[in-house]
C-alpha cells in the first residue's frame, strides 16, 4: 500500500470510528428517553466532548492530506467527503446533545401515551438505522444502499410534519403534561433533522464513488 | 550555500554555523573523515553505479572495509537489495553489469550500495529528478519504508515530492535557511512569508 492509500485508510477508520461515536450517542438518547434515565442523559452530554475533538481531528487530517498530497479524481472526491460527512456527523453528534438535555431537564418521565401517540420512538428507530446504513453504505462503498437513505428520510419528515397537530391533540387532552410534550415536539424536529444529515452523508457517499452530484435535484 | 551544498559538509567545504552528526561536530579536530564516510551513505542525482556487476556493485562498499568472509558479503548484497527493494528483479542475473539495468533500477542498485555499508544516515540529491514518473514512485516508496530504519535527507526542488515523503522540510533560498518545521505544519501553514510565496508558486 502506498503512503496515501496508508493515510487514506487511516482516514476512513477514523471516520467510521467517529460514525460508532455518534450512533451510540443517539441510541443512548433513546434509551434515556424511554427509560427517564438522566444519568445516562447526562453521560451522553459528556461525551459530545469527544465528538468535537474528533471532528477537529479529522478536519486537520484532510487539511493535511490534501496539503501534503494533492489527491486527485477518486481520492480527492473520497477527501472531499469524509470533510462534509465529518461535519454531517458532528452535527448529529450536537442533536443527540440535545435530545439529552430535554431529559435532564423535566422532573417526570414522559409517559408512555405521549411517546407511543407522538411516534417518537419509531423516529429514534429510523434515525439510528438511517445513520447505521450510511456508515455500512460508506465502509462497503455501496451505492444502492446509500440510495435507500433517502425513502427512510421521507419516513421521519412525515411524522415530523404532523407533529405540530398530533401534540396540540395531546396536550388538550393531557393539561398536565405540557412541558413534556412541548420537549417531544422539540425531539421529533431534532431529529427529523437527523434524517437530513443522513440524506446529506449519502449524497456524499454517492458524489465519492460515482462522481455524481445528487445536491438539490428532486429525484435521487 | 545553496540547498546541494548541504550535502558537500562531508567533502569539507567550509560553511558557517556547526554540522551534527550524531551528536559530534564533523569539524572538530580528530573526525575522520573515512569513518564519517561509513556513517553517512550518499546517493546522487544522476545513477551512477560503477563499471562492475551488480553483486561487486554492493559488495565493492564491504570489501573496502576489510569483509572477506564470501558468506558474509552475500548475505549483506542481498539483504541489502532486499532493502533497497530490487532483490527480485536481479536476483537472477547478480553477475550481469549494473549497467544492463534501466535508469530507476540503477537507481535502487546505487541505495543499495549505500545501504551495504550500515550507515546511520543516508544523503540523497534529488535522487528521483532524473528518472521516469513509475520509478519515481518506486524511489518515494521505498524512501518511505527506509525512514523506519534510516535519517534521511532528500535534497529537492519537487515540493510535492518532500510533502509525499519527509516528516520536516526545510527550505532554503539563495544560500540561506528560511524555515525548517514539520512538512505538514510547512504545507498547511508556513510561518515564513517568503515559504508561503514560493509553495504557492507567487515565486519560483
Amino acid at each position: 500500500m502506498s503512503h496515501l492509500e496508508n493515510e487514506l485508510q487511516k482516514l476512513k477508520s477514523d471516520a467510521l470510528r467517529m460514525w460508532k461515536t455518534v450512533q451510540t450517542q443517539l441510541e443512548k438518547g433513546k434509551d434515556a428517553l424511554t427509560n427517564f434515565d438522566k444519568d445516562m442523559a447526562r453521560e451522553i452530554a459528556a461525551k459530545e466532548k469527544r465528538v468535537n475533538a474528533y471532528e477537529l481531528k479529522i478536519d486537520r487530517d484532510c487539511e493535511n492530506i490534501f496539503a501534503l498530497f494533492n489527491p486527485v479524481a477518486v481520492d480527492l472526491r473520497f477527501v472531499l467527503a469524509v470533510l462534509k460527512i465529518n461535519s454531517n456527523l458532528e452535527r448529529i453528534g450536537d442533536i443527540a446533545d440535545g435530545i439529552a438535555r430535554y431529559v435532564i431537564d423535566v422532573d417526570t418521565r414522559f409517559s408512555d401515551e405521549l411517546l407511543k401517540t407522538t411516534q417518537v420512538i419509531e423516529m429514534f428507530e429510523t434515525a439510528n438505522s438511517i445513520i447505521q446504513d450510511a456508515a455500512t453504505a460508506f465502509e462497503n462503498e455501496d451505492t444502492k444502499l446509500a440510495r435507500t437513505i433517502f425513502k427512510k428520510d421521507e419516513k421521519l419528515d412525515d411524522i415530523n410534519v404532523n407533529a405540530s397537530y398530533v401534540i396540540a391533540d395531546f396536550i388538550k387532552n393531557h393539561s398536565d403534561q405540557v412541558r413534556e410534550s412541548l420537549h417531544i415536539l422539540s425531539m421529533i424536529r431534532k431529529l427529523e433533522r437527523v434524517g437530513d444529515q443522513g440524506k446529506n452523508i449519502a449524497e456524499e457517499i454517492i458524489f465519492y464513488i460515482e462522481a455524481k452530484v445528487l445536491k438539490h435535484r428532486l429525484e435521487k | 550555500m545553496s540547498a546541494n551544498t548541504i550535502l558537500d559538509f562531508i567533502d569539507r567545504i567550509k560553511i558557517t554555523g556547526l554540522v551534527m552528526v550524531d551528536g559530534k561536530n564533523i569539524y572538530e579536530k580528530g573526525i575522520r573523515v573515512d569513518e564519517l564516510r561509513k556513517q553517512v551513505g550518499m546517493v546522487f542525482q544522476k545513477p551512477n553505479p560503477f563499471p562492475k556487476s551488480i553483486y561487486e556493485n554492493v559488495a565493492f562498499g564491504l570489501r573496502v572495509n576489510g569483509v572477506k568472509d564470501k558468506k558474509v558479503i552475500d548475505e549483506k548484497v542481498e539483504q541489502s537489495l532486499v532493502q533497497a527493494a530490487i532483490w527480485d528483479e536481479v536476483k537472477d542475473k547478480l553477475k550481469k553489469s549494473a549497467f544492463e539495468l534501466s535508469g530507476g533500477q540503477q537507481q535502487r542498485l546505487c541505495i543499495a550500495r549505500a545501504l551495504a555499508i550500515e550507515p546511520s544516515m543516508l544523503l540523497m540529491d534529488e535522487p528521483a529528478s532524473a528518472l521516469d514518473p513509475i520509478s519515481t514512485a518506486k524511489i518515494e516508496e521505498l524512501i518511505y519504508e527506509l525512514k523506519k530504519k534510516y535519517t534521511i535527507m532528500i535534497v529537492t526542488h519537487n515540493m510535492q515530492q518532500a510533502g509525499r515523503v519527509s516528516d520536516y522540510t526545510a527550505f532554503f533560498y539563495m544560500g540561506e535557511l528560511i524555515e525548517f518545521d514539520e512538512t505538514k505544519m510547512m504545507f498547511t501553514n508556513p510561518k515564513n512569508t517568503r515559504t508561503q510565496n514560493y509553495i504557492t508558486g507567487r515565486f519560483g
